[in-house]
């Protein structure tokens, strides 16, 4: 695969640094606000995920960034043209998978591919089925090409609505819960292609409800709930948000407490002895310092963790508990 | 949402646009190069000096007679389900009732055609020289007849013993008495225009409000008839060019040949002149054996004597549908006609309301 | 499949104007008559006049003294049976399949979730619904002569075969009829525009492919009873069927034109409207399938 970096590819010059920006995007239906005010930056040759429990409103957001729907309110710009204005220029260079694949269940897999093929103006006609076979081949359904898409699995129409993604060479690609449905396996070969995109220097806009998925793969993220942006940026901007826990193992549970107290942490109560101690730390303190007024104590430390919090933490934080359908 | 409701528009234009066109074409027409003033006699002179005896043309007749459709009941699709007796009684009746398309194709006074377009049907009637076909697709049957050698010429050679002004002279005359005759305001018909001839009768008791006669401006070619009932804006009898050629058709149009299967029948003339063609164009053909004539102009009352076997008209049960029972008989009453069925089997028919026609009767 | 082993340069070319979307239609159509339903809805057409010649042939009294008079002509000239099967057909059959297809132009596309994919081909959605509704048109051309074509083929198979006797009584020759045959296909296909379009139109207002058919079917015999209504008279010139069965103006001698001329504006009139109508909704729509 020829690696040409961020820069070289067909962006035009007068393109921002963002992919997608979006200001006070609203969509309401009827008296239901389920977009609200979105302020969302993708940068160029990010992986971004984009992340937020099901019914958060991530799936009618991607709708309106490709022009399914319409916005109620708010302006969407998509690799610096205005959408949906620019409709037909900018989404020939935009490969996508919306809310779970869809392909007429009676023709074959490839003949899916080509129908849709044919349906992009700027797609040329002479190449398709080089284009076709190969877009098939890098998501690993070569063998089943020819069969017809009613009999495939649900794992193998995902893997072919990625196919459609990657039919033309795009400067966006926005995958919507792109593993719903792939086995472990599947999972990683998605998780590499998405790499190797983002190598190529493709803007690939990553949805999911899965936390862990956007932990492995991006190099961005924001957080939606209910129908808000609750947070945004870079994974370690999206880390450094959140707080870092001192993890003190050491039978004298009790002591260490008072310890932390004396320096200013809050350990709270210990469950039982022999437990750790946790408290949050503030910047404030050096962790080293602890661990010597501890020690100096006579606390028998067994272990001593900074713990900084998992995005899961955050994401816990910032969307509540419920990974449930948010109304 | 109001970022789209301008994608609206075409939807909300497109049946304006139509309307617009259809109207426009209404105005259009109506807008067509008016013929220079002329007066009744001119116009009457214009059509009489008429030379056209070459064209072919489409024909809409339609009738608002008060009577109910009687196609349903035995027209034009029925007709091989009745005796031949009562068929002729029902092809008549709904040649009245009815509205038809014909396309007459003429090319000099001895080759014409006439075709009575129907429902996946028509009938024909062709004159080629001395050969007399009527046709009728529906029941795949033809009757064939031979002029007599005269007939041909017959009625040409009166008309053409007459100047037009002559003729014009003449018939005003014969209907000044009774009628007055005026221009009304130019028409378009079949795309051309024309003199509006309106008749207008004197008498009060007669139940016809006018006739309108459409003529050619250019060729003196009456174009439409419309005959105007008592009490009604809508023409209770019109027939009229919807298209017309001057350019002479094609001969093989009047070359007739029965297809293989037909069942024809020879009949002698002149015994009944029943050819559908004409019987349709004059509203009181009166072409029965041995009428009386009573009364004069538009109060004219025709009665035919009791031996044309009035159980052929009284049993028949389309028309007790549609006649009612008055003192004396039965009457039938259209908008422009009456006729009465008098329980001794008289017939008697007039323009006239049917207390004209009782009081004929009686005398 | 990569036997030309393009290289990895000329697949990332891209055509530097948008193409007319010719591609796309034949795709589309690729599409339509590679589906099993298209060929059984054509296989049931053909059946139609198969059925009516059977029958006739078994049956093989001359006259019935029912039904429109050339039914009984189909036994003297075996060409008549196309004629004959595209009136049974008419009314009901032809409008059921065109239902099929112009209901599920858009609704089934969106009911397989593929409408968003092709939306963000992207084609554009004017060009998609053009693309759908020359589409529907093409299967009522492929519909008709389906019917004309198995017409003739049985008629010539079990009737006698020679020149054909009109309405006008005239007889004309084989090829001419053949002709006419053709022209009454064309008839027919024309009358079917306007049906196409509200069922494309119908189309757009739902997700469920299966209501718009049945909707558009229903309006095609709604229209033909209020046509066959007397109380309705001042409608029956503005119906989309009200011509349907005028095609007999094309067996006159000469052919009589202003039906087919009538009946072309009329289904003009009906493109327009229920196209700019289904253009108002479509494009207005939210995909959300």
């Amino acid at each position: 695969m020829i690696d040409c970096s961020g820069a070289g590819s067909s962006a035009p010059a007068h393109a921002s640094g963002l992919a997608i920006e979006t200001t006070a995007l609203t969509k309401r239906f009827g008296r239901q606000t389920v977009v609200d005010g979105l302020a969302l930056s993708v940068p160029r040759g990010s992986v971004f995920g984009f992340l937020g429990p099901n019914g958060s409103g991530k799936t009618t957001t991607i709708r309106m960034l490709l022009g399914l729907a319409q916005a109620s309110g708010g302006e969407i710009s998509v690799l610096g043209e205005r959408m949906p204005q620019k409709l037909g220029s900018v989404l020939p260079r935009v490969g996508a998978l919306i809310e779970g694949p869809g392909f007429s269940p009676f023709l074959s897999g490839s003949a899916n591919l080509r129908r849709l093929d044919s349906a992009d103006g700027f797609a040329p006609n002479g190449t398709r089925s080089a284009r076709v076979s190969r877009a098939l081949d890098r998501v690993g359904l070569g063998h089943a090409a020819d069969k017809k898409v009613r009999a495939y699995s649900l794992g193998m129409k995902q893997r072919l609505g990625i196919a459609n993604a990657l039919l033309a060479p795009r400067d966006l690609i926005v995958l919507d819960e792109p593993t719903n449905g792939l086995d472990p396996q599947g999972t990683r070969e998605v998780r590499s292609l998405i790499r190797s995109l983002a190598d190529e220097g493709t803007t690939v806009f990553v949805s999911s409800h899965l936390l862990a998925e956007i932990e492995q793969m991006c190099t961005h993220a924001a957080v939606m709930r209910a129908g808000r942006l609750v947070a945004q940026g870079t994974l370690d901007e999206l880390r450094s948000a959140g707080t870092t826990r001192v993890i003190v193992t050491t039978p004298d549970a009790d002591a260490a407490a008072q310890v932390l107290r004396t320096l200013g942490l809050d350990p709270g109560h210990p469950d039982a002895p022999g437990a750790a101690v946790t408290a949050t730390l503030p910047e404030s303190i050096e962790p080293e310092d602890i661990v010597a007024a501890l020690v100096n104590a006579g606390v028998r430390v067994r272990g001593f963790a900074v713990d900084h919090a998992s995005l899961e933490d955050l994401f816990v934080a910032l969307t509540g508990e419920g990974f449930d359908v948010v109304q | 949402m109001p970022r789209t409701w301008h994608r609206w528009i075409p939807a909300a234009a497109a049946p304006v646009a139509i309307g617009a066109v259809v109207l426009g074409g209404v105005f259009a027409t109506s807008a067509s190069a008016d013929p220079a003033d002329k007066t009744p006699q001119q116009v009457l002179e214009l059509a009489a000096s008429s030379t056209v005896d070459t064209f072919s043309g489409t024909i809409e007749q339609s009738s608002n007679l008060g009577l109910p459709d009687v196609s349903g009941l035995g027209g034009s699709t029925g007709s091989s389900s009745d005796s031949s007796d009562g068929s002729d009684l029902t092809s008549a009746l709904e040649l009245l009732t009815a509205s038809h398309t014909l396309r007459v194709y003429v090319d000099g006074p001895t080759q014409s055609r006439v075709q009575i377009l129907d429902d996946m049907a028509e009938r024909d009637a062709i004159r080629n020289g001395d050969d007399l076909w009527l046709y009728d697709s529906n029941d795949s049957t033809a009757v064939h007849s031979t002029l007599p050698a005269d007939a041909s010429t017959a009625p040409d050679a009166s008309a053409e013993s007459l100047t037009p002004a002559e003729l014009a002279t003449r018939f005003l005359d014969a209907v000044d008495p009774s009628t007055e005759v005026t221009i009304g305001d130019p028409v378009t018909v079949a795309g051309r225009s024309a003199y509006d001839l309106v008749l207008t009768p004197d008498s009060s008791t007669t139940l016809v409000s006018s006739v309108e006669i459409a003529v050619d401006a250019d060729t003196g070619l009456p174009l439409s008839v419309d005959v105007f009932a008592q009490g009604s804006s809508d023409a209770a009898f019109h027939v009229a060019f919807t298209s017309l050629s001057l350019d002479t058709p094609s001969a093989d149009l009047f070359d007739f040949t029965p297809p293989a299967g037909t069942d024809v029948t020879e009949k002698a003339l002149p015994n009944r002149d029943d050819a559908p063609a004409d019987g349709s164009v004059a509203p009181d053909a009166g072409t029965h054996p041995e009428p009386t004539v009573t009364g004069t102009g538009w109060d004219t009352i025709v009665e035919l004597p009791a031996s044309t076997d009035p159980s052929s008209l009284t049993d028949s049960p389309m028309l007790s549908q549609l006649t009612t029972s008055v003192d004396g008989g039965h009457v039938l009453q259209t908008t422009l006609l009456t006729v009465l069925i008098t329980d001794d089997g008289r017939v008697l028919a007039g323009a006239v309301p049917v207390e004209s026609l009782q009081a004929a009767a009686g005398k | 499949m990569s036997s030309s082993d393009p290289t990895a340069a000329s697949l990332v070319a891209r055509r530097t104007r948008r193409s007319l979307g010719v591609g796309f239609f034949a795709s589309e159509l690729a599409v339509l008559f590679r589906r099993r339903r298209t060929w059984a809805m054509l296989l049931a057409l053909a059946a139609v006049p198969i059925l009516i010649a059977v029958a006739v042939r078994i049956s093989s009294s001359g006259s019935s003294g029912r039904g429109p008079a050339f039914i009984d002509s189909i036994t003297q000239n075996g060409l008549f049976v196309g004629i004959a099967g595209l009136t049974i057909a008419i009314p009901l059959f032809l409008p059921l399949t065109v239902g099929v297809v112009a209901g599920d132009s858009i609704a089934g596309e969106a009911n397989t979730a593929t409408l968003r994919y092709l939306l963000v081909s992207p084609v554009g959605r004017i060009r998609l619904l053009v693309v759908k509704y020359l589409a529907a048109v093409v299967f009522c051309l492929a519909a008709t002569l389906t019917l004309s074509i198995a017409g003739i083929l049985i008629g010539i198979a079990l009737f006698p075969v020679g020149p054909v006797t009109l309405l006008s009584g005239d007889t004309v020759s084989i090829g001419d009829s053949l002709v006419r045959s053709l022209l009454i296909a064309l008839y027919a296909t024309v009358s079917l525009l306007g049906l196409s379009a509200i069922g494309l139109f119908i189309s757009t207002l739902t997700d469920a492919p299966v209501g718009a058919m049945a909707a558009t079917v229903v309006l095609s015999i709604v229209a033909q009873v209020l046509d066959s209504l007397s109380q309705t008279e001042w409608l029956h010139p503005w119906l989309f069927s009200h011509y349907w069965l005028d095609f007999a103006d094309l067996l006159r001698q000469p052919i009589e034109w202003s039906s087919f001329g009538q009946n072309a504006l009329l289904q003009l009139g009906y493109v327009v409207v229920f196209g700019a109508l289904a253009y108002g909704r479509f494009s207005s729509k939210d995909i959300l399938s």
